[in-house]
């Protein structure tokens, strides 16, 4: 057993399952082994009791627009412990579909605006020409690294208050077609839309377990884990 | 037929014979030809053949095919695109290449979910045979439901066709339909109350939205599913597998309706497409004795799978395209009971899908109770495809760029046999190979 046990939540793991976030999770738990750490994973879906305190790292995944509309239907009833746990500053992951179910508001499947859980100040639209986004997607970000992944979204979203880009469009297209940005970050909540971010770039991954660590193990001493080498997996 | 789609039907004929002789590649451009000069040219066939379009996500090709083989036994003429050409222009293609039936013909035709729609505007259809659906290539016009609703398009436009469908799969009973309907599906478990996975698709209730759950799972999300919530279920079976007897990678021996049927390939996905082309042809008026035959006199019609002996070594190679796909491989390769090698290979150009993201919710890890010494990944994707199994835990898997390669690299492995499951560019990039080297005959289909 390792020196530190972290629990993830998977939201929605069951609906929003279509673009392998599984690969999300298995990043955090391979991550997890090199900083000393075990991490639990559960899927919490609709009807199920969600506590911001049981959870340590969340992972909202992308999937397809039908699963997204059931999850909208029932992600207001956990939408104060969601608040709680975003405002606390603990670190979530929110990718592509996800990452629109956390803002202001979207559009379904048939079109028609429809309004987000609100816990993050993003909008997401249809693009102006219409045209879904496919390719890769290379981002500086603001961790400083190169990140590199593959890009898959039929929306285009637009950045709010309080919220910083997770990076900058070296090449691909990111949030939208106008503006360079990349994704979203509100304290350690981190939204992308590439799918299986964690897997090719694993200092987010680090960033977010250490994150975790230092939310559930104030007293800790974090040094050997801080000092861990992220190299490409391969 | 008019004076300008006989020309164009002549002209798609001839062009056919000479490409065929001179490139051996004609495979759509006839009907390309005869659609350039007459567009409705499929509107002139609508008399002299009855139709049957079978459509799905997997094993449309291998249920057609088979279906065709029982056909047979009643149907002097049956005619079916066998090369898996299933847009428009393919079918075009059967039609004007074919010699006119001297009486009424059969034509079973596999369609790509979003030609349904444009193949039914030209004639009604007896039947359609509906196998399952799954995602497929990740890219967002294929989402489950808009796919559903695509193929629902064309299924509207013929209301007096039987619809033949799979009754494990949730989504093909979740709209009203005034068309005749026949269910078939696996009845050879006991009952009991679980839910798919986590990563399976379309894990809820047609009706209601909740989760559904299911007495029995076959694999990814088919099986005799109810709702717990609202109390949708599985249709009642009109033909159904009542006994699995056996199940190995090499066969199947199975009872469908009490009588038994040997199957020539493993796979449960296999045994769905025998149902399949079971189902039709017991609709159709063929009776289970020639059906039985029909399956074992042609072994080659089932799956996409090509053993290769190279030196005392044997390739297994298996195409797939996508997750389920995957899965539902790796339960059929388990079960050889030999020591075995496997080998990842991994593409994403265009007709591979680009999105890799489904190789995380293949189940790989189930490989590891197995007697499996050497491990490889490799093409083109050869990254991702070695960091997926890094982080499933292997150790020690070997790696290859150029799937080229694996000929050389299969003597090295410590078993007599090798499973190479692979995406389609790797597969024709490593046919290629197999080809120049003279291990199996050229021909790139």
């Amino acid at each position: 057993m390792a020196k530190y046990q972290l629990q993830l939540a998977h939201l929605y793991g069951n609906l929003l399952n279509t673009y392998g976030d599984l690969g999300n999770i298995m990043a955090l738990k391979y991550y997890g082994q090199l900083l000393d750490t075990d991490v639990q994973s559960r899927v919490v879906s609709v009807e199920d009791e969600f506590s911001a305190d049981d959870y340590d790292l969340i992972v909202l995944g992308a999937g397809q627009k039908f699963e997204q509309s059931i999850a909208r239907e029932d992600i207001d009833s956990k939408r104060d412990e969601l608040h709680r746990y975003i405002e606390g500053g603990k670190p979530m992951l929110a990718v592509g579909e996800g990452y629109q179910l956390l803002g202001q508001s979207y559009i379904n499947q048939r079109n028609e605006k429809v309004a987000g859980d609100k816990l993050l100040s993003h909008r997401s639209e249809l693009p102006t020409d219409g045209e879904p986004v496919q390719g890769e997607l290379v981002i500086k970000s603001l961790l400083g690294t190169n990140m590199h992944g593959h890009e898959n979204h039929d929306l285009v979203t637009f950045l709010g208050n309080g919220e910083k880009a997770l990076g900058t469009v070296i090449e691909g297209v990111g949030n939208n077609r106008d503006d360079d940005t990349e994704g979203a970050v509100y304290k350690n909540t981190f939204c992308t839309n590439m799918h299986t971010v964690l897997d090719r770039n694993g200092e987010l991954a680090k960033k977010m377990l250490l994150v975790a660590l230092a939310n559930k193990y104030p007293d800790a001493d974090l040094t050997v884990q801080q000092n861990v080498k992220i190299e490409s997996p391969y | 037929m008019s004076l300008r789609s006989s020309v164009a039907a002549g002209v798609g004929h001839l062009s056919y014979s000479v490409l065929h002789g001179i490139f051996n590649r004609g495979s759509s451009l006839p009907g390309l030809v005869a659609l350039k000069l007459d567009p409705d040219i499929l509107y002139h066939y609508k008399d002299r053949y009855d139709f049957v379009i079978v459509g799905g996500t997997n094993g449309k090709t291998t249920a057609t095919a088979l279906a065709v083989q029982t056909l047979k036994q009643k149907y002097p003429d049956v005619l079916y695109n066998p090369t898996g050409s299933n847009m428009k222009r393919g079918i075009a293609t059967i039609f004007v290449t074919a010699p006119k039936p001297k009486k009424k013909g059969l034509a079973v035709l596999e369609v790509d979910e979003a030609n349904i729609v444009r193949i039914v505007k030209y004639f009604k259809p007896k039947a359609f045979v509906l196998t399952n659906l799954f995602r497929d290539q990740l890219d967002r016009y294929s989402e489950l439901y808009a796919t559903w609703d695509r193929m629902l398009e064309g299924v509207r436009m013929a209301p007096k066709a039987t619809i033949i469908a799979n009754a494990d799969d949730p989504i093909f009973n979740s709209v009203d339909l005034p068309n005749p309907r026949i269910w078939y599906g696996f009845n050879d478990q006991p009952m009991g109350d679980l839910e798919a996975p986590s990563n399976t698709d379309g894990v809820v209730c047609p009706k209601c939205h909740h989760i559904i759950h299911y007495g029995f799972i076959t694999y990814g999300g088919l099986g005799a599913y109810f709702c717990p919530n609202c109390g949708h279920k599985r249709p009642k079976l009109d033909y159904e597998v009542t006994t699995v007897e056996r199940m190995t990678s090499a066969d199947s021996v199975v009872k469908f309706d009490g009588n038994e049927f040997k199957i020539p390939v493993g796979g449960a996905y296999n045994i769905y497409n025998a149902l399949a082309a079971y189902s039709l042809a017991r609709f159709m008026g063929v009776n289970s004795s020639s059906i039985k035959n029909a399956f074992v006199e042609s072994p080659e019609i089932f799956g996409r799978q090509e053993k290769v002996q190279i030196g005392d070594k044997e390739m297994v190679i298996i195409m797939v395209k996508n997750q389920i796909g995957v899965d539902t491989v790796l339960d059929m390769i388990k079960t050889d009971k030999e020591p075995f090698s496997f080998a990842f290979l991994l593409t994403a150009l265009p007709a591979d899908g680009e999105d890799t993201s489904w190789i995380w919710d293949c189940n790989f890890e189930t490989l590891k109770g197995h007697n499996i010494p050497y491990y490889l990944v490799g093409a083109a994707n050869y990254k991702d495809a070695a960091t997926r199994f890094k982080f499933g835990g292997f150790k020690g898997v070997n790696v290859e760029p150029d799937p080229a390669k694996l000929i050389d690299r299969i003597k090295e492995i410590p078993t007599k046999r090798m499973y190479v499951v692979t995406c389609y560019t790797a597969m024709r990039q490593l046919r290629k190979a197999l080809a120049e080297q003279k291990l199996i005959d050229g021909g790139m289909e």
